[in-house]
């Protein structure tokens, strides 16, 4: 990824030299012949052609915003009621994820999303403790997260 | 009852760049616009404060190896030697020079002796806050 994009870069620059204009829009022209450069040569280049990647984020942020909109309107529909039917609750997520920043990143997009926030990562780093404001079912809470956010950080660094 | 502080390291990680880089901006804004020494200082000091709040001060200390103490004896002798330098010129104490140049990649640039009085106030209050800071933190 990182190796990929440096290369890229490095063609990008190279074209400006190359076409003796040091400008911006010249390095952006460079950037994207360099980038259907890296397409045809992917086979030669280790790990996996890094648009994907930046595909994979970019599914990431709208899936992100979708959930953000639906838990509002979920939680908002909760605190209009009269009654107030919340039954507030906390359960422990067994997670897959190891490294730290897709630990945190997962702790983010959950606490952001209203009605679940995250309280403690246990010591180990395997199972996060989560607060939920409207609680039915623990599997059906833990499926719900694994099946989105998990899914979608996991496919972002797929290598 | 040890905690697990992977969100907050892993954060602070990133936000640590954003710290220091706009105190930087702060720090050369200072002329024509809000900002300066003292701000800039205290931005710079805040960002390290933060790593402080995230690891130890022995990680912190690894990572930075500077005696604060020293650094604050440095900006101050950078502020009054340029104070002292219009002495030279047989201009009062405190005169401040001022000339445009033409720099490589920056193009024309105004550079100016009170830019380097204000690097002394910077060293200055980072030094003496990072030293009230460390002093608290290490009292057993």
């Amino acid at each position: 990824m990182a190796f990929q994009l440096l290369l890229n870069f490095f063609i990008a620059v190279v074209w400006m030299f190359i076409s003796v204009s040091f400008t911006a829009s010249t390095f952006i022209v460079g950037f994207i012949l360099g980038l259907i450069m890296l397409w045809i040569m992917q086979r030669f280049i280790p790990g996996r052609f890094y648009m994907s990647r930046v595909w994979a984020v970019i599914k990431l942020v709208v899936l992100f915003f979708k959930e953000l909109f639906m838990a509002n309107i979920q939680v908002l529909l909760l605190i209009i009621q009269p009654k107030m039917p919340i039954k507030p609750a906390i359960f422990a997520l067994p997670t897959s994820l190891e490294k730290e920043w897709q630990i945190t990143l997962l702790s983010s997009l959950i606490t952001l999303t209203p009605g679940t926030l995250v309280l403690d990562v246990s010591e180990d780093s395997k199972t996060l403790y989560i607060h939920a404001i409207n609680y039915e079912d623990s599997d059906d809470a833990i499926n719900s997260i694994r099946d989105t956010f998990e899914k979608a950080i996991l496919e972002v660094s797929r290598s | 009852m040890k905690t697990n502080d992977v969100i907050l390291q892993t954060t602070t990680k990133v936000i640590f760049f954003i710290i220091i880089l706009f105190s930087i901006h702060i720090f050369f804004a200072g002329h024509y616009a809000p900002g300066g020494g003292f701000v800039g200082g205290l931005l710079t000091s805040s960002g390290i404060v933060l790593l402080l709040l995230a690891f130890d001060l022995k990680t912190v200390s690894t990572m930075l190896p500077i005696n604060y103490t020293v650094m604050v004896a440095i900006g101050l002798l950078i502020a009054l030697g340029t104070a002292a330098g219009s002495i030279f010129f047989n201009v009062p104490f405190f005169t401040h020079a001022f000339e445009y140049f033409t720099l490589p990649l920056l193009g024309k640039q105004s550079l100016h002796t009170a830019a380097l009085f204000d690097a002394g106030v910077y060293l200055v209050v980072v030094g003496v806050t990072m030293t009230i800071i460390q002093s608290i933190g290490e009292d057993e």
